[in-house]
């Protein structure tokens, strides 16, 4: 092949990639998805790093998906004029994070834990393997991946098609939806309009899943899948539930001997979710043995009316507009009932 | 830096561009070796002054090597350059490793020696700069090439950024005379590496970590007895992985060099079409293949030596070889099932030869065969532990009837299409270069198939994973 026909070939692929690509983001633009980040390992390692500004500055997040979703940051920022560092991780437990940030001499601010019980009083190997996962990424990455990660954020803010949850070949692949043998365990599919994140490692609820309640009752029966294979399991109790309550104390003590403050929320969660977590964790033997061994303040959505009767469109996380009431609602009890200097 | 990811990007840009900017030969070689230097320091800036320590030791110790005419101070160089090099990788690589044998060894004799775990963080690339500039001082020591002239030039043969970490394994006369002259690529040239770039991006991150790494990871973590089509799948698509992973870092370096106007060995040349052995080894890890063989095997007295001999050496070499890969007794099985390999293929052919039978067996049939038993390899390969290669092979085999299945459909139907695709596709090009085979195209064919590649590596997105071969 000639340099001319050389030229020519590197030119249609220039042209047929970037008509691919265009053609692409047209076409999920107009179904509505917009750019979001991937709140992997890279976007949550971004947030770890700024723990260490003072607490006069931020407020640091730890839980599971609820309090990703249930906080908004640009409320909390426009209310404190504060930053918020969200280190929530989905379907996992906040012990991993708990610990690494109580053993790390150099963090002293507020810190604010999630509890969604049936994650947080769990020592399953399961529920610890993404925290782990994004500790051990934060611990080792390196100039080169904390560069990558300043581009990728220029290119995530500006192309819907970048979202690897929904929308790469192997998101596409899985919706094939092939049936498996017997015994055989696949993660199940979120339809890609449950949820976004944003920078700040916010998760927003698409409108369009508020809306439709056929996306909504496939999320749910998503919440019922699991519930059924955990059907058997039986809750946390005695020493065992003695043993993680001991070691929360101690991290929380940790965190306090160095001038930091910690505070817990229950998020709501509504419908047969609240029902099956009130049946298996129910509050005094779970939520208040928290509050009572760590001598921590905390706020629980029932106690306050605007949040108590929230509904949550899947049962397990609120949609925006409500996120707005919840985080309204905590600096106000922060504030003016547990004394917080926001 | 990795390849494949944006940091590469537009540092590859930026080398580019200084590259081709009208400056002097030295300073373009400056730009490449800070570049180069840059390029490693990005992952763990402290190794660099291990990279300089061997760069300097090696580039006097080699003069010196070469006008030293007195025998025994010749041989204290030599010794001087194997401490330093070898020192330093054993220390690195092999330090936990030596610690815990000798541990289980006082503790079998009934000494209760328990001391602190050493933390000791792996150079990337050690492996193979250490090989690199090995060849060099024994090269110097037996005359075979000449001493490099400036500190520059060895300086950049050693970090010359597309080989420093994973390979090809260059040897001073392929690399150091390209950089005595000016080398600027052709257009030609350029389009032909980014390609080479695209395809080793594609074979690593579409290929390998997109489609098959799932699997070969599912299986591989699982801790419990598998089903036998579970078993089989995860090493095949262990297999694929670790050539695409491998092949793809060969390939991307080799197109790298390409648009910078500079020229690497081949390393791969399609393996899994192999017939027989000694042909894998001449189509796998080339390089390292070659230096095994320059270096320890020949040294050892080769197939100089009679019978015995020349088996107890090339086992010798492949147990090495696979302790190179990885300070685990598991690397020196896998090396040793490949030793017994050859020793067997080696057996079988000088039984023919005697005899003067050719083979009736299609040369097809030998290469499923061949592919068939390196499969076996990887187990121990992939494995952490005996237990865990002991389990699956016994999956393997079916002596495991109660497995339990852990792969989805959707798994098994990726592993089994690419894989079957790989070998098929290795069979049809195993006497042909890429290269050779984009001429025979036309320009809207291989514009469409560069287009395709670039639209699945994009789609999909999986970010920035290590290669597999910088462990070792």
């Amino acid at each position: 092949m000639d340099t001319n026909s050389l030229k020519k070939a590197l030119l249609l692929m220039l042209v047929i990639v970037t008509t691919a690509l265009v053609s692409w983001e047209i076409r999920l633009r107009k179904i509505g998805v917009q750019p979001t980040f991937d709140a992997g390992d890279v976007l949550w390692s971004d947030k770890r790093a700024m723990v260490y500004e003072s607490k006069d500055k931020v407020t640091v997040f730890i839980g599971s998906s609820r309090i990703h979703f249930d906080i908004d940051i640009p409320t909390w920022k426009t209310a404190t004029g504060k930053q918020v560092v969200q280190l929530g991780i989905d379907g996992s437990s906040p012990m991993p994070v708990l610990t690494n940030l109580a053993d790390d001499p150099n963090f002293k601010g507020n810190l604010i834990i999630d509890i969604t019980e049936g994650l947080f009083f769990s020592t399953s190997p399961f529920n610890m393997e993404e925290p782990n996962k994004g500790l051990k990424y934060f611990k080792d990455r390196t100039f080169a991946q904390k560069a990558s990660f300043q581009i990728n954020k220029v290119l995530e803010s500006r192309f819907a098609f970048l979202d690897k949850e929904n929308f790469s070949m192997n998101a596409y692949l899985a919706e094939l939806h092939l049936q498996n043998r017997p015994k055989v365990f696949e993660m199940p599919i979120w339809p890609w309009q449950f949820s976004g994140a944003s920078f700040d490692n916010q998760a927003i609820m698409y409108p369009v899943f508020v809306s439709d309640t056929n996306l909504q009752v496939r999320v749910r029966n998503i919440w019922a899948m699991f519930a059924k294979m955990g059907e058997k399991d039986v809750p946390m109790h005695g020493k065992e539930l003695d043993s993680l309550l001991n070691v929360v104390k101690v991290s929380v003590d940790k965190i306090k001997s160095r001038g930091g403050n910690v505070f817990f929320t229950r998020t709501p969660s509504s419908g047969p979710y609240l029902i099956g977590e009130q049946m298996g964790f129910p509050r005094d033997k779970y939520y208040e043995r928290v509050l009572a061994t760590t001598g921590c303040q905390g706020m629980h959505f029932q106690d306050y009316a605007p949040t108590k009767n929230m509904i949550c469109p899947e049962w397990s996380h609120l949609d925006q507009p409500q996120s707005v009431v919840f985080t309204k609602e905590l600096i106000r009890v922060l504030r003016e009932e547990k004394g917080w200097k926001l | 830096m990795i390849f494949n990811s944006y940091t590469f990007v537009v540092f590859f840009i930026i080398v580019m561009i200084l590259h081709n900017l009208p400056f002097s030969w030295k300073t373009k070689k400056i730009n490449l070796l800070l570049a180069s230097y840059i390029f490693y320091a990005a992952w763990n800036p402290v190794f660099i002054l291990l990279l300089w320590l061997s760069t300097i030791i090696d580039f006097y110790v080699g003069k010196a090597l070469y006008v030293q005419e007195d025998k025994r101070k010749k041989n204290i160089l030599l010794v001087v350059s194997l401490i330093g090099n070898l020192c330093m990788l054993i220390f690195f690589k092999y330090g936990t490793f030596l610690l815990d044998n000798f541990l289980t060894l006082v503790n079998a004799f009934g000494v209760d020696f328990h001391p602190a775990k050493p933390n000791i963080i792996l150079p990337a690339g050690i492996s193979f700069y250490t090989f690199t500039t090995l060849c060099y001082t024994i090269d110097m020591y037996k005359k075979e090439s000449a001493p490099v002239k400036s500190l520059l030039d060895f300086s950049l043969f050693v970090t010359f950024f597309p080989h420093l970490v994973a390979g090809p394994i260059v040897r001073p006369p392929q690399l150091v005379p390209q950089f005595e002259n000016e080398r600027k690529a052709s257009q030609d040239q350029i389009i032909q590496g980014l390609f080479l770039l695209s395809l080793g991006l594609f074979m690593k991150v579409v290929l390998a970590d997109s489609m098959l790494a799932v699997a070969a990871n599912a299986v591989f973590n699982s801790n419990q007895p598998l089903a036998s089509l579970d078993a089989w799948m995860g090493v095949l698509a262990f297999s694929g992985q670790i050539f695409f992973d491998f092949a793809g870092y060969s390939t991307c370096a080799i197109g790298v060099a390409a648009c910078l106007g500079f020229a690497l060995p081949q390393n791969f040349l399609y393996p899994y079409a192999a017939i027989g052995f000694s042909d894998f080894w001449r189509r796998w890890h080339i390089t390292l293949s070659a230096w095994l063989r320059d270096y320890l095997y020949i040294p050892l007295g080769g197939n100089r030596n009679g019978k015995f001999k020349t088996y107890r050496n090339l086992m010798i070499t492949m147990l090495l070889g696979g302790l190179w890969h990885g300070a685990n007794w598991t690397f020196v099985a896998w090396g040793g099932l490949h030793g017994f390999y050859l020793w067997v293929e080696k057996a079988i052919l000088d039984a023919r030869k005697e005899t003067n039978k050719p083979s009736f067996v299609p040369k097809f049939l030998l290469a499923m065969a061949t592919f068939f038993l390196v499969n076996v390899t990887w187990v121990f390969f992939r494995a952490g532990t005996f237990t865990q290669a002991g389990s699956i092979l016994q999956s393997m085999f079916g002596m495991m009837p109660q497995g339990n299945a852990v792969l989805t459909t959707l798994a098994i139907w990726k592993v089994g299409v690419i894989v079957v695709g790989m070998f098929l596709a290795q069979w049809l090009m195993r006497n042909r270069l890429v290269l050779e085979v984009i001429p025979k195209l036309s320009w809207w064919a291989f514009g469409s198939i560069w287009a395709v590649m670039l639209l699945l590596l994009i789609w999909s997105q999986e970010s920035g994973s290590s290669f597999i071969y910088f462990q070792f």
